[in-house]
Formats: structure tokens, sequence, C-alpha cells
């Protein structure tokens, strides 16, 4: 019977990085709260990993005998996390290793426990969020789940020496289990990954306001359809609010320009256009150029300027300025 | 020449991420083989417009590249192959505006321009075959 207000452990791994120093925010960090899965979708992929009232029966069964070897699987983990440099960097001194320590304990004796509801599976989610957020590798995660299964496996086959049939159906029971906590791990790494794409996306593409009413947005790296649109978005927005009436962009530092990337420019300029501000285009070197005529496309509606500072100074001179040295 | 792979380069695609790698890896084989810069360009070019109708189209498919020899000549070739829902009409798919999918019509006819040879192979319910070699000038 576990409450809704279930409370879970503070977890903090690894001495270096105290719970206040953890990122919050969009980039690096997500809220375990936002990913939580429905009850349906937690049924749905119990049936697809053929979870059944048997494989939970099995669990619960086994509850004793886990706690019986619980400490010694533990200690052969961590002997196992030691051995390696690259897991051993989590693990600084004795205090954090005792606090791991017992906060994995919880987590496997958790294995047996029941109740695999949406209270168990934001309890995984967390830990799959705190492991990824100190910077351990999917593999060495994968690992060491791999060496759990291993380390239990052998002493739950010692356990029913005498029932070994038994033995092996609570192991398979267990496996689904751990299975399920893998993908739970793996889906908020991932999870993670496109967060934090998406934030350097947004910040990849800044509108730059250079004088009253003159705009400048320069891009960088590929531009792809979700880019073209954030882009778009974001360019209408700064001209709304900026009230600009000339929008230099600068594509030097796009890598790849096709006709789709040409198609999404062109719908970009026009709906500047229709929200009463020119875009001059800079950067198109001559060799996009010429693959672009062969192409097809018709530019004949963009303005392009050969380089960034043409192209300030177009639009300067449009908006009526006139940029003049002081003589001495 | 024996440091060209003749080893044709299967490249699947199954999203953006990919298209980018299929152009970029041609734009540097296209560059090892001793095409120009301008010409490594409308390689890559064309090879993101085939690529881009495989993902449009069919969801996923391969790109293949390879370095290819004739008469003294070395060209790469290309080649995108789907199983997709296939292409009913070639001659319009082929005609410069001519699209199904709202987009500019100018992904086959313009990859057409961009290389030296093309060919396109297409079955409905069966599958796109689009082939296609620059040669070094």
């Amino acid at each position: 019977m576990s409450s809704p207000q279930r409370p879970v452990a503070p977890h903090s791994y690894g001495s270096q990085r105290p719970p206040a120093a953890v990122p919050i925010g969009p980039v690096g960090a997500i809220g375990v709260d936002e990913m939580q899965l429905t009850d349906e979708e937690v049924a749905r992929r119990m049936s697809w990993l053929e979870i059944t009232a048997d494989d939970i029966a099995n669990l619960t069964s086994i509850r004793d005998v886990a706690r019986g070897y619980a400490a010694e699987v533990i200690e052969d983990l961590y002997r196992h996390f030691l051995a390696f440099d690259e897991t051993r960097a989590f693990f600084r001194d004795e205090q954090t290793l005792r606090r791991v320590k017992a906060m994995q304990t919880e987590y496997f004796l958790r294995l047996t426990e029941g109740n695999y509801d949406r209270e168990y599976v934001r309890d995984r989610l967390k830990i799959g969020a705190i492991h990824q957020r100190i910077g351990l590798d999917v593999k060495w995660y994968l690992g060491a789940y791999n060496f759990y299964l291993r380390a239990v496996g052998s002493r739950l086959m010692r356990a029913f020496q005498d029932d070994p049939e038994r033995g092996r159906a609570c192991y398979f029971s267990l496996k689904k289990l751990v299975f399920f906590d893998i993908g739970l791990a793996i889906e908020i790494y991932l999870t993670t990954i496109r967060r934090q794409e998406e934030a350097i996306r947004e910040l990849s593409t800044p509108v730059l306001q250079l004088r009253a009413g003159l705009l400048i947005l320069p891009i960088i790296g590929v531009i792809d359809p979700t880019r073209a649109r954030q882009l778009t978005e974001q360019l209408l927005r700064s001209i709304r609010a900026n009230r600009a009436k000339v929008v230099v962009m600068d594509i030097t530092g796009v890598p790849s320009v096709d006709s789709r990337v040409a198609n999404h420019l062109v719908q970009t300029v026009e709906a500047a256009r229709l929200m009463g501000a020119t875009v001059i285009i800079t950067g198109l070197s001559a060799e996009v150029a010429q693959a672009l005529v062969l192409v097809g496309i018709d530019l004949n509606r963009i303005r392009t300027v050969g380089d960034l500072q043409g192209g300030i100074e177009e639009a300067e001179r449009s908006l009526g300025y006139r940029v003049s040295r002081v003589e001495a | 020449m024996s440091e060209i792979s003749t080893e044709p380069l299967v490249m699947p695609i199954a999203n953006e991420a990919d298209i980018v790698a299929a152009r970029q890896r041609g734009r540097t084989m296209a560059i090892e083989l001793g095409f120009a810069g301008c010409d490594g360009t409308l390689i890559a070019t064309a090879i993101s417009e085939v690529a881009r109708n495989i993902l449009l189209y069919a969801q996923r498919g391969e790109i293949i590249l390879c370095c290819v020899e004739l008469g003294g000549r070395r060209g790469l070739s290309i080649e995108a192959r789907d199983s997709g829902p296939g292409i009913p009409d070639l001659r319009k798919a082929l005609t410069d505006g001519y699209s199904t999918s709202r987009g500019l019509g100018l992904g086959l006819p313009g990859s057409r321009r961009l290389m030296d040879e093309f060919a396109i192979e297409s079955e409905v319910g069966r599958g796109t075959n689009v082939t296609m070699t620059k040669w070094v000038r």
C-alpha cells in the first residue's frame, strides 16, 4: 500500500555536487513530474514485458531471500564500481560511498516489494534523472544493471537449490522488472538530451537589434524544419517587439542549403514582409548560389547582399542612416 | 588511386540528421576524389534533395555512395533507395514545380540538373530507386 506522497529519499549522489548545486531549469535538468506516465502507459509497458500477476507474486515471494543477500550484492557491486576509474570518480569519500550504498540498498529492496505502480515509476525515473545529471554515461549505467542481474541470479539459484525451477521463474520475473527499470532510465536520458538540443537550438538563433528599426539575425548550423519554424517565429516576434523595418539575415554559418532550406528562407522573408519588414539575406556563398540556381529556386523575391557588412550598410541606407567618420 | 575506397558506402536515411550526415559524407568523398569545391556543393545539394524525398515520401531508405571509374574518368555515384509508395507518374515527377507534398517540386528535376547522369526507377507500392553520377572534370 503506497500512499500518493510516498517519501522519496533525498537523492544526492556524490559529495562533489550538493543538492543545492543541482541545475534547475530547462537545460540539463528534467522534471520527473513532466515525464510522469499515466496508469495506462505503465500497464502497456508491463504487458509489453509480459509482466503478469504471477511475476509480481514471484517477486514479492523472494522479498526475504533478497533481504538476505542484499548487503552482499551491494558490496560486490561497489567493489566493481571502485575498480574502474570512470565509475570510481563518483565516490570521492567514505561518507558519499556510505550514502549511495544505502540508497542502492533501498533501490534493490524495492524490486521485491510489489506495488509497481505510478509511484514506483516516479521513483525509478528520479533515479535515472540523478544518474544523468551527475554525468554517468549510459554504458556504465547499463553495465551496472548487467552486474546486478548476474550477482542476484547466482545467489537466487543458490537459494533455490532444492527447487531450481522455481528459482529460474523468480529470476525471469526479476529480469522483466529490471528491464522495465532500464527502459525508464534510458527514456529519461534521451528526454534530457532532446531537451538540451531544443535549448541549444533556441539559443543558436539570437535576434539582435543593431539600431532602431534594424535587426540582425545570424544563423549558424543546420536548418531543419523544426529550427526553421522556431527561427521564423522568433524573428516575427522580434520584428513586432522592436518595431523593426529591416532585418539582415546572415547565413554564412549555414553548412547545407538545399531547396527545402531555401524554401524556408523564402517563407520567412515573405512572413516578415507581411509584418512590414524587409529582409536582406547575406552570406550566400558563390557555390551555394550556383547550386540553388541549378536546382531552380526562384530567389527573385529575396534581396541578397554578398557579405554581412554590405548587408548592414544597405539596411542603414534604406532606413535613412548615414554613417560617416568623424574627422579629427 | 589505391587510397580511394571503391567499396560502396551505405547510409541509412530515417531522420533530418541522417540527411546532413549523408550530404557531408558525399561532399568529403567528392573532394577526396578530386572534385572542385563548387562541384562538391552541387553533389551535396543533390544528395540532400534525394534524401529529403526519401524522408518525405517513404519515411526511411538509404543513400549509397560509391566511387566509380570509367574509361580513365573518375566519378561519384549516388543511389537513393526506398521501399516507399513509389511514383505513379515519373514524367510529372521530373517536371519543375510538380509536388505532391506542398514542396517546391524541385527535388528530382533539380537533382537531375546538378548531376551529370540521372536515372530513376519507381514502382507504385514497391519503392523508388534514383541513381545519379557526377564525373570529375
